[in-house]
């Protein structure tokens, strides 16, 4: 029984191998990366992707690419590259939610030839969050796996083989941290499409105050704007100093981290209705939500 | 796996106890053939009994220095000298007067990432201990290594002063490397067998 045990998992990691790649990219130990379509795209971490040309790709049949980087973003720590005209297996996803604390998993690494492996079982599973750098992470996904050198950008594969999410060490230190595949989508599909994220941006600067009774409707705080860009998506909506942000787009602003969620890739550019409180009285203003530049102001 | 198959919770229950006594009574199995190398100093290593005629494989760094002691899990204990050394490989063949049965031997060339493998030793001098893991890989290519363009057997599991020498055997209790030394907390490193059978022969024992 012990040896059916060894060849499942063993087999686990031949069945999520096939889909994981060698990344050079760095000076230093090459990483691993995954399979996102077949028609070339690679997904990996941003952070042992040093440059952007002369990225190698090894590939699971030993054969060798180049690879275009298609896009990074730093803040989920996510990278995608783009080899052609070479036969690729996208992996099999674990279905979204199903994944339970204590369930058996492995961290696949490929910084040689072949597939690396180690052995854990998912630790925790919680809501979505926020890392350092402002990346929207869906669902916090920890595990113990050993995060052995060369195996960021892997993925985590469950005992059937699927695959869970892709693994970094670079999100948090000294903590084993998947991004689940929902994030990695959106991340893919805007790259893809954008070459980068797009930021969603307001123009201004509030504090979290505390609503009056007969304001609350089930929400404690509100935004207080203390400052409005002149010329900003704000200042143009007619947003004044003063005003208490309730609502953004039907989202309750209770904090600033709730305005920073509010403001995804997939409203720059639309516009939305902001529910504000001016003078004590409920008002609904229309935004066109604008984008933020890489190194230009606060999202907020 | 078959068994995951089955939905019935009390069979699974089942299938997880049988798996952990089979685990347990392959320890128990392979445990006769590791013994406890005394040099006289600090602390003790392991030893793998290989062959019937009184030959036991450890590494060099155990007998370095000092008189040679083993002693079995039974409690056979005796003197031992060095037969063969190669501080380069960290191997050395003892000879001793005990009898002990070796170990049926596998093959480390075959082994896959994700197969379950056991290291058997004495960490800290807690005489016959075995932990548990999966092979990382098998290669001259392991980030990390002792020796650079050498093969190793990087394990998932947690070697401690006291584990060399002793045994690493895969999931059917045959040995398949000789554990030397660990790289960070988590990740073991072992000789594969095929270069202790190298070794071996060249010191024709």
């Amino acid at each position: 029984m012990l040896e059916d045990l060894s060849k499942a998992t063993a087999e686990a990691v031949e069945r999520g191998g096939k889909s994981l790649v060698r990344v050079e990219g760095r000076r230093r130990l090459p990483a691993s990366g995954i399979v996102w379509s077949e028609d070339g795209l690679i997904v990996t971490a941003n952070h042992v992707v040093e440059r952007d040309e002369e990225i190698g790709i090894g590939l699971p049949d030993g054969d060798q690419a180049e690879a275009a980087m298609v896009g990074r973003d730093p803040s989920t720590d996510l990278a995608v590259l783009r080899v052609s005209g070479k036969r690729l297996q996208s992996p099999e996803w674990v279905e979204e939610g199903s994944a339970r604390v204590g369930h058996l998993v492995l961290a696949l690494g490929r910084p040689g030839a072949r597939p690396l492996a180690t052995l854990g079982v998912i630790s925790a599973l919680g809501d979505a969050w926020r890392t350092p750098a402002g990346g929207a992470i869906d669902r916090f996904f920890q595990t113990d796996v050993v995060m052995y050198p060369g195996f960021s950008g892997g993925p985590l594969i469950d005992a059937g083989g699927r695959t869970l999410g892709l693994n970094t060490s670079g999100l948090a230190r000294g903590l084993s941290l998947t991004v689940p595949a929902t994030t990695i989508r959106r991340t893919v599909e805007m790259l893809v499409t954008h070459g980068r994220m797009r930021r969603g941006y307001l123009g201004v600067g509030a504090q979290t105050v505390r609503l009056p009774e007969s304001a609350a409707r089930g929400q404690e705080t509100g935004l207080m704007l203390a400052s409005v860009e002149s010329g900003s998506p704000a200042d143009r909506a007619g947003l004044v100093l003063g005003d208490v942000l309730l609502r953004l787009d039907g989202v309750a602003l209770e904090r600033m981290e709730s305005l920073l969620n509010a403001l995804t890739p997939e409203r720059v550019g639309k516009k939305v209705s902001v529910d504000v409180l001016r003078g004590g009285q409920p008002k609904t203003l229309e935004v066109e939500i604008g984008e933020r530049s890489h190194d230009g102001p606060r999202p907020e | 796996m078959t068994v995951h198959a089955r939905s019935d919770e009390r069979a699974n229950g089942e299938w997880l106890d049988q798996l952990s006594v089979d685990s347990a009574e392959m320890v128990s199995r392979a445990m006769k053939s590791v013994v406890v190398v005394h040099n006289g100093r600090r602390g003790a290593g392991a030893g793998v009994i290989w062959d019937d005629r009184g030959t036991v494989i450890t590494n060099a760094h155990v007998v370095a220095r000092g008189r040679l002691h083993v002693r079995t899990q039974e409690g056979t204990e005796g003197e031992a000298r060095i037969a063969a050394i190669n501080p380069d490989l960290d191997l050395a063949a003892l000879r001793w007067s005990g009898e002990g049965v070796p170990l049926p031997r596998g093959d480390a060339h075959r082994l896959r990432a994700g197969e379950w493998v056991y290291a058997l030793g004495n960490p800290w001098g807690v005489i016959g201990a075995a932990t548990g893991g999966v092979v990382i890989g098998m290669g001259a290519d392991l980030p990390e290594m002792p020796v650079r363009g050498r093969e190793w057997l990087a394990l998932g599991l947690h070697l401690r002063p006291g584990h060399s020498g002793g045994a690493v055997i895969d999931s059917a209790g045959r040995l398949v490397g000789i554990n030397t030394m660990m790289t960070g907390p988590e990740v073991g490193v072992a000789i594969p067998i095929h270069i202790v059978e190298a070794f071996a022969r060249e010191a024709r024992i």
